[in-house]
């Protein structure tokens, strides 16, 4: 029955995959745009001089990316190399391929968007529960509103008001980038301080703002596990507060709090794009921005269906914990 | 276990390696440099901080670009300087063409090697040209060659003649390094038998990419190129130029112009790439030694040979009556758009032409109609009556419409050029009765190009120092050049001015008294046409920090143009002086 | 009524937040000119003054008339495309959760896969495919174009609780058909619910148009929030001192979203009473 489950669960995920691999595919061919003519182009423009020739340049450059060859014969292929995690060359940072770069700029966003999802999600479900609980201290009540507040608005703008009070007003934090420009990356006690300082400000920007959310779905959740009938049967079993409070409500509650993880994974990425680009920071989220602004086709896709297959393998991996972590959630049908 | 001290003992030396070199600069470099001997300079032409060509070292391969760097790599024949109107003969000693343009003969030097001990000789230039004919649209330049250029012989070590299919008295002055037009000399014992669009010449351990300059790469990563000063310079041995001072010059990528900023102020950066006239006070409160061409003035820079109009497609009525374009003309104020759009930092252009040394007598010789028809003239009423005169009438909204329809133009633009510009443009445009919208479509380029386009911001790369090649940008149909590529972004046709510039395509460009009156003829037709609005002169405004280097080329001392990505650059590298 | 809200201190504050805002924007509808947001009207950054209490930004607009006209311009956006979003949700949802079968199959499963994707990215691709320039509609339309996923899953788990309730066994018993359910008994009591996912879905909407329009995507010349930010990011502002510009924007978009936000709550509470006894 398990082993049904999963597998069905990986069909799931295995069609995700494709039909993010065809979407993937078609969307950036659908504005017509010619990526190729586009870099020469802008290239040109660079010199100021649009030199003889030029067409005659796109048709061959054209012709080398397999870009002239009819629209199928690119999907297929494209499906092949998708499957041997070929993404081919990017356009527009040419002989880059678009591996190369992903693989670049993939640490730099798992970083931090995991490192502060995962702080924003323990610290926010804790106080959520602590906040839900008539037992906690007093002084938890005042955290929360301003909580509240922050959770409300957008990753970047907080970014941006952090950005001049810290980084230009009292001059704390650098403003820009992954590391000093000069900076040569290493596993070197200099740089990797140099990264964190540059890291700090996306990541407050990220966790003081996801924070509120998590403590807010975690009070939710719990008042209602408070409200069930096994918990007042502890209660009048005469359990430890504390054992009540974790082992009985948290428990439960942090259940539905998981699935809400999984499925804010998308929106998370989404807000860590526009930070990313906000403090030029070189993660996936700046890297798609760039790749979509050059209509960088293979770039695109190459982003676009990692972030997809990483995300539906997270989803993937929480659907078979989750019945794990709560019994009470068969692997059957629902 | 056994693998954890030494781990460890090289994680130490690799963190105290970081403590003492430059900003955390921990990798190997063959020797330290100074800092007071080393430029350090910061240019945009890189991915968002990163080098990503840093092993393409063949300029003509596919993706590569010479203002990343190969320019101070690959010598040309010769060096022109705009500013100085100055040419410096340099692999090449002399040429000569003969009366009827059709053969050019080269004189190259004697004496010059390439930096892996083979002698360079006339067989570098003669495969180089060939190789571009027979390369075609494969490579940069390639169809340029192709068109005009038959065969290039090496009739000896130091003699090329060149035969033409038609008559080229520019041809050398094209092959000639200038702004970003020349020719990139390669080694043929390195590049025969090579496809040059794919190979990189990049091989840090046999010493490629070599070269006959006095720059060698000794690094080039994703995060910085690096290249060595070679003592063994011919030129600084002929005395054609000193050995420069510099020891050591550092090319970073961008990560944008605050970074820039910020990095200049602290002195980690000695030259940056063109900024926007607001960064300069930024820049100049936190480090009083950074200047720029003008000092701290403003325009903060020099002007580039690229002047900027707003391009009106004379395919798309009612931009076919150059009444209308007028009307346009007459109605936008030069001086808002730059006391607004550049906060002062900039210059009106009468025409598309740069206001270089070079090309003030061609500037001179139609004074008399630039007064008449005043292509800078702000004047609303003017435009008025040209457009009633035309039958146009303003409807209900005070918008000017005739036969049911608005006179509208939707401009496109891009980089700076086009936000600094664009809303001021539409703004003045709709306060006078016309509709106008603007926008930034990422394709730009491409719609630019093909036309699809009703306004567009951009510039004219035409000329540099004498004026076929504005002529030749307007130019509909040309019978001169064999398979010619006009590019006549502004759709304008008029086969009188077609004939004027084929005929002066011919003509020797040094030959005043058959050039000046040509050009007279020309803008008799173009001047009261105005095919394009014309608007501001483009500028380099690049930060030059002195505190460890001086000597730079600004207004009091202008050499070469200083922007680091074009082929003139090597000039300034020898010119500079440490502070 | 208003004893209610104050036992609801949230949706209290909701309201009065928004109040707040819409009181400013018609105070100011009637002190400026319109014409003052566009370009040109006025002398290039300066700091605020009598004249120009909000200052003035770099192409010469009067930041207090651009942020007058601009914000109606961002919230109509988000109203459009919550509008949209919900109509369409709801549709989708009742289908869906009251008939089930192949057709919930598929909505839930597209629903799911739409949500699994980071929607920015796919909002980014199709503003850049668009040729030209968007307008304000045409950006209602496109956020709308992902706006329905997340209304369509959220009412579809309600939907298939309603459907087990008693009184709608009741009434299928006496004879009335689906639609008819669905108008006079689900919906009326799912109003509240309904209430507090429009406020969300309007919420949403509003951040992605933002989102779009600081990534430079919008309408370039309209005033809207997004694009002072835009134009606040590409010129710098924050470096270059220019704090004006880019605080009277954020202040704004900070009281709409936590206007908003403390809406949704409140509403929340309203739908599900348990969550009555708290902070």
């Amino acid at each position: 029955m398990r082993a049904l489950y999963i597998a069905r669960r990986f069909g799931v995920f295995l069609l995700i995959v494709w039909l993010a691999a065809s979407l993937n595919f078609f969307l950036p061919r659908l504005s017509g745009q010619d990526p190729v003519r586009t870099k020469l182009l802008a290239e040109a423009q660079l010199g100021g001089y649009v030199q003889a020739g030029i067409e005659d340049m796109v048709k061959e450059y054209n012709q080398k990316f397999g870009l002239d060859k009819p629209l199928w014969r690119q999907y297929i292929s494209y499906l092949g190399d998708t499957a041997r995690l070929d993404f081919n060359y990017s356009i527009s940072n040419y002989p880059r391929t678009v591996r190369d770069l992903i693989a670049e700029a993939l640490p730099w966003t798992i970083g931090l968007l995991g490192m502060t999802t995962l702080l924003s999600f323990i610290i926010g479900t804790l106080l959520g529960a602590l906040l839900a609980w008539p037992g906690a201290p007093r002084w938890m009540r005042y955290v929360m509103p301003p909580l509240w507040a922050l959770h409300a608005i957008p990753f970047f703008l907080l970014g941006l008001i952090l950005m001049y009070l810290l980084a230009f007003q009292w001059q704390l934090l650098p403003i820009f980038g992954g590391y000093s420009p000069g900076a040569v990356p290493g596993f070197n006690f200099r740089f990797i301080l140099d990264v964190l300082a540059h890291a700090t400000l996306p990541a407050l920007s990220i966790i003081l703002v996801a924070t509120g959310g998590w403590a807010l779905g975690m009070r939710g959740m719990m008042v209602t596990t408070m409200g069930e009938d096994y918990v007042t049967f502890a209660e009048a079993k005469g359990l430890k507060a504390s054992t009540i409070f974790l082992r009985y409500c948290v428990r439960n509650a942090i259940l539905p709090q998981t699935t809400a993880l999984a499925l804010a994974l998308g929106q998370i990425l989404s807000g860590a794009v526009l930070v990313e680009v906000i403090f030029g920071y070189p993660g996936i989220g700046a890297l798609l921005f760039e790749a979509i602004r050059e209509n960088d086709h293979f770039l695109i896709q190459g982003i676009v269906f990692t972030v997809i297959v990483a995300l539906g393998l997270t989803t993937f991996l929480l659907d078979i914990l989750y019945p794990w972590l709560d019994p009470r959630i068969s692997y059957q049908r629902t | 276990m056994s693998n954890a001290p030494s781990r460890r003992t090289v994680l130490a030396s690799a963190a105290s390696l970081a403590a003492i070199s430059p900003f955390g600069l921990a990798t190997a470099q063959p020797a330290t440099v100074p800092r007071e001997k080393t430029m350090i300079l910061v240019w945009s032409g890189s991915r968002e901080g990163r080098w990503v060509d840093y092993e393409l070292w063949n300029p003509y391969s596919i993706g590569s670009n010479h203002q990343n760097g190969p320019n101070i790599v690959y010598e040309p024949l010769a060096f022109y300087s705009a500013f100085a109107d100055k040419t410096y003969m340099w692999l090449a000693e002399s040429y000569q063409f003969t009366p009827d343009f059709r053969q050019l003969t080269i004189k190259t030097r004697a004496g010059i090697t390439w930096s892996d001990g083979v002698p360079f000789s006339a067989e570098d230039v003669a495969y180089t040209l060939n190789t571009l004919r027979d390369s075609g649209p494969k490579v940069k330049w390639g169809i340029d060659v192709r068109q005009v250029m038959k065969e290039a012989k090496a009739t000896d070590a130091n003699t090329v003649v060149i035969d033409f299919l038609v008559p080229s008295p520019r041809f050398f002055f094209f092959m000639t390094y200038k702004y970003d037009i020349g020719i990139y000399i390669v080694p043929k014992h390195i590049f025969e038998g090579q496809d040059w669009t794919s190979f990189k010449h990049f091989d840090l351990a046999k010493g490629w990419p070599i070269s006959t300059g006095p720059w060698k790469v000794t690094e080039a990563s994703l995060q910085q190129k690096v290249f060595d000063r070679r003592p063994d310079w011919w030129a600084a041995k002929a005395g054609l130029a000193p050995l420069p001072v510099v020891e050591r010059t550092i090319w970073l990528p961008s990560v944008g112009e605050q970074a820039l900023a910020q990095a200049m102020i602290t002195n980690q950066v000695d030259a940056g790439f063109g900024i926007q006239p607001a960064t300069f006070k930024t820049l100049f409160n936190g480090n009083p030694k950074i200047i720029t061409y003008t000092g701290q003035k403003p325009p903060y820079g020099y002007v580039d040979w690229w002047p900027i109009s707003l391009y009106l497609n004379n395919d798309v009525k009612p931009f076919d009556d150059k009444d209308v374009r007028w009307a346009v003309s007459y109605y936008i104020d030069r001086g808002i758009l730059i006391d607004v759009g550049y906060l002062g930092a900039s210059q009106v252009s009468s025409l598309p032409m740069p206001d270089y040394l070079p090309l003030r007598p061609y500037f001179d010789s139609v004074k008399d109609l630039l007064e008449k028809y005043n292509t800078l003239e702000f004047n609303p009423k003017k435009g008025d009556a040209l457009l009633s005169g035309k039958g146009w009438k303003k409807d209900s909204e005070g918008y000017w419409s005739k036969d049911g329809g608005r006179i509208q133009v939707d401009i496109i633009g891009f980089g700076a050029a086009g936000p600094a510009m664009g809303p001021l443009l539409t703004e003045m445009l709709k306060r006078r009765g016309i509709e106008s919208a603007f926008s930034m479509p990422p394709d730009f380029d491409d719609r630019f190009q093909k036309g699809q386009f009703v306004g567009s911001i951009y510039g004219h790369g035409g000329s540099i120092n004498e004026p076929y090649g504005m002529l030749r940008l307007y130019q509909g149909q040309s019978v001169a050049v064999p398979g010619a590529h006009l590019v006549n972004f502004s759709h304008w046709k008029n086969a009188a001015f077609d004939k004027i510039t084929d005929e002066m395509f011919a003509v020797d460009p040094n030959d005043k008294a058959r050039m000046l009156p040509l050009f007279r003829q020309a803008m008799e037709i173009w001047i009261p046409e105005l095919p394009d609005v014309q608007l501001v002169q483009n500028f380099h405004r690049i930060p030059w920090n002195t505190t460890y280097w001086k000597n730079w080329p600004t207004q009091d001392n202008a050499y070469v143009n200083g922007a680091s990505w074009h082929l003139t650059y090597p000039l300034v590298l020898w010119n500079l002086k440490q502070a | 009524m208003l004893r209610y809200l104050k036992r609801n201190p949230s949706l209290a504050v909701g309201i009065g937040l928004l109040s707040v805002l819409v009181l400013f924007l018609l105070v100011g509808m009637v002190l400026i000119d319109p014409e003052d947001a566009r370009p040109l009207s006025a002398p290039a950054l300066r700091p605020p003054s009598w004249a120009y209490p909000f200052g003035t930004d770099r192409q010469g607009r009067d930041l207090f008339a651009a942020m007058v006209v601009g914000t109606p311009l961002t919230l109509r956006i988000g109203f459009i495309a919550g509008i949209l979003g919900v109509v369409i949700g709801t549709i989708l949802a009742f289908v869906a959760g009251f008939y089930r079968g192949i057709v919930d199959t598929l909505i839930r499963g597209i629903a799911d896969i739409g949500l699994t994707v980071p929607g920015l990215l796919i909002l980014i691709i199709i503003a850049v495919s668009v040729r030209g320039g968007l307008t304000v509609n045409q950006m209602a339309l496109v956020v709308a174009s992902l706006a329905w996923l997340n209304p369509t899953r959220t009412i579809r788990s309600q939907v298939l609780t309603l459907r087990e309730r008693g009184y709608v066994e009741v009434a299928r018993l006496s004879g009335m058909n689906g639609p008819e359910i669905i108008f006079f008994e689900m919906i009326p009591n799912l109003l509240p619910y309904l209430g507090a996912t429009l406020v969300n879905a309007v919420s949403a909407a509003i951040l992605a148009s933002i989102g779009l329009e600081v990534l430079g995507l919008g309408p370039l010349e309209a005033p809207t929030l997004g694009m002072t930010l835009y134009w606040v990011n590409f010129n710098a502002a924050i470096i270059n001192g220019w704090w004006w510009w880019w605080t009277a924007p954020i202040a704004i978009i900070l009281i709409v979203f936590l206007g908003l936000f403390f809406m949704t709550v409140g509403l929340d509470e309203i739908a599900n009473p348990r969550l009555r006894r708290s902070v």
